[in-house]
């Protein structure tokens, strides 16, 4: 096991924020997120780009990378 | 910057008695004492008459009379004597400070004297609990006191600065770490999983196999840092909550301004494993402060080259995640509590 960071973001509960996903930092330089694959009808319904490999993430999770990375 | 609306340890209980005790926090020189019931004060060391320090003064019961014209000042920070005559006047005062006792330390609140609350004292019951063996000291240090914070957020370092003691290079390779961050609070977790002791640990824990090796460190600003750690023999559960056979500890800093250059490092370490072993506390005890004393070292060469430089470019690598996340929350703090002041200052 090499070196990783995860990084937990405990929101204000007086913003109503619920529990957001963890964020990782690898030795490689990459951040992994936790999110969703977009499905095919989103892509259609959305315009999406047909060839990239697309997820869908909280809102939340942006805000804890934007406060914290 | 200096945060001004907190407790600060300002000194070790039995340093404050019946001798005044100079020492400057937050920019400002205090003078503390105690009164003939034990109880302790803190005033600003410096006479309303001619500026001399308080602290170069006696004690005539629970009055300080300053060294230079015997002016004496009750625990309130009155001026109630001034030899030869009988009107004192009513701005011969000097500024007092809320203080308190815990744990062994005295604490001194440096900010609006009406919001000073002793139940907000940061907990550090591990120095004065039977449950626990603990000894604790002081180290001056000549750096900014945000070096000692970074220094005690992120512990790679325990593999290149402390190699002799509680360092050893699987903390830097080897480690799973976490950092949970709340509006005012950091947590850095640290597993090293199936990896040898370090030597401080060989010595004290007897272990002869690899440990699974943990570091929890909770961050309260200011700047105090409680650490939770220790080791078992691998594979007996201590990353699933049994901590079986293996040692556990805890580092406790509390680290004070003295001013933007230097800082008062007062800090312990506890065990909880033969307690009442007093040779075994000591031996633990020198082990860490090997390690601070090269912690010190770090942190003043850190200086000089700030002295030179105050703000030159850095990077940051992963492990400064913890040190980040604690940075921002104190650099918020500080232009809230800014806000106030002007906020109050306008009105």
């Amino acid at each position: 096991m090499k070196f990783r960071v995860e990084l937990v973001w405990q929101g204000d509960a007086a913003d109503g924020e619920g529990a957001v996903p963890s964020i990782y930092l690898t030795p490689d330089g990459r951040v992994i997120l936790q999110g969703r694959a977009v499905t095919a009808a989103e892509r259609a319904a959305l315009a999406l780009p047909r060839e990239a490999e697309m997820i869908s993430v909280d809102r939340a999770l942006i805000r804890a990378i934007k406060d914290m990375l | 910057m200096f945060l001004r609306n907190y407790w600060y340890v300002a000194a070790s209980a039995s340093e404050v008695g019946r001798k005044p005790l100079a020492r400057m926090i937050l920019g400002e020189p205090i003078v503390f004492f105690r009164t003939e019931d034990g109880t302790p004060v803190a005033f600003e060391d410096r006479c309303a008459h001619r500026h001399l320090p308080l602290s170069m003064g006696k004690l005539i019961g629970d009055r300080l009379q300053c060294h230079y014209h015997g002016l004496q000042f009750d625990r309130a920070g009155q001026c109630v004597r001034i030899p030869g005559q009988e009107q004192i006047p009513p701005n011969a005062k000097v500024k007092t400070f809320p203080v308190a006792e815990r744990h062994g330390w005295v604490w001194i609140w440096m900010g609006e004297a009406a919001l000073a609350d002793p139940a907000e004292i940061t907990d550090f019951h591990w120095l004065d609990d039977p449950n626990w063996g603990a000894k604790a000291s002081y180290l001056h240090v000549k750096a900014n006191w945000q070096l000692v914070v970074d220094n005690l957020l992120d512990l790679t370092h325990l593999a290149f600065v402390h190699e002799t003691t509680i360092g050893n290079a699987a903390l830097a390779e080897h480690a799973t770490v976490k950092v949970t961050r709340a509006p005012n609070n950091v947590v850095v977790t640290r597993w090293i999983i199936d990896q040898p002791a370090p030597p401080t640990f060989v010595k004290v824990g007897g272990f002869t196999g690899n440990v699974d090796r943990w570091q929890i460190i909770d961050f309260v600003p200011p700047a105090f840092l409680r650490l939770d750690v220790g080791a078992t023999p691998t594979g007996t559960g201590a990353p699933q909550g049994k901590r079986i056979g293996g040692i556990t500890m805890r580092n406790l800093n509390a680290i004070t301004p003295e001013t933007e250059k230097t800082s008062h490092y007062f800090w312990g370490q506890a065990h909880d494993f033969d307690v009442n072993n007093a040779a075994l506390t000591e031996k633990i005890f020198e082990q860490i402060q090997t390690a601070f004393y090269e912690d010190v070292a770090v942190f003043s060469a850190q200086q000089r080259n700030l002295d030179i430089n105050p703000n030159p470019p850095q990077i940051d690598i992963n492990a400064d995640t913890g040190v980040i996340q604690a940075r921002r929350i104190l650099d918020r703090l500080h232009g809230e509590e800014q806000a106030a002041l002007h906020a109050s200052a306008a009105v």
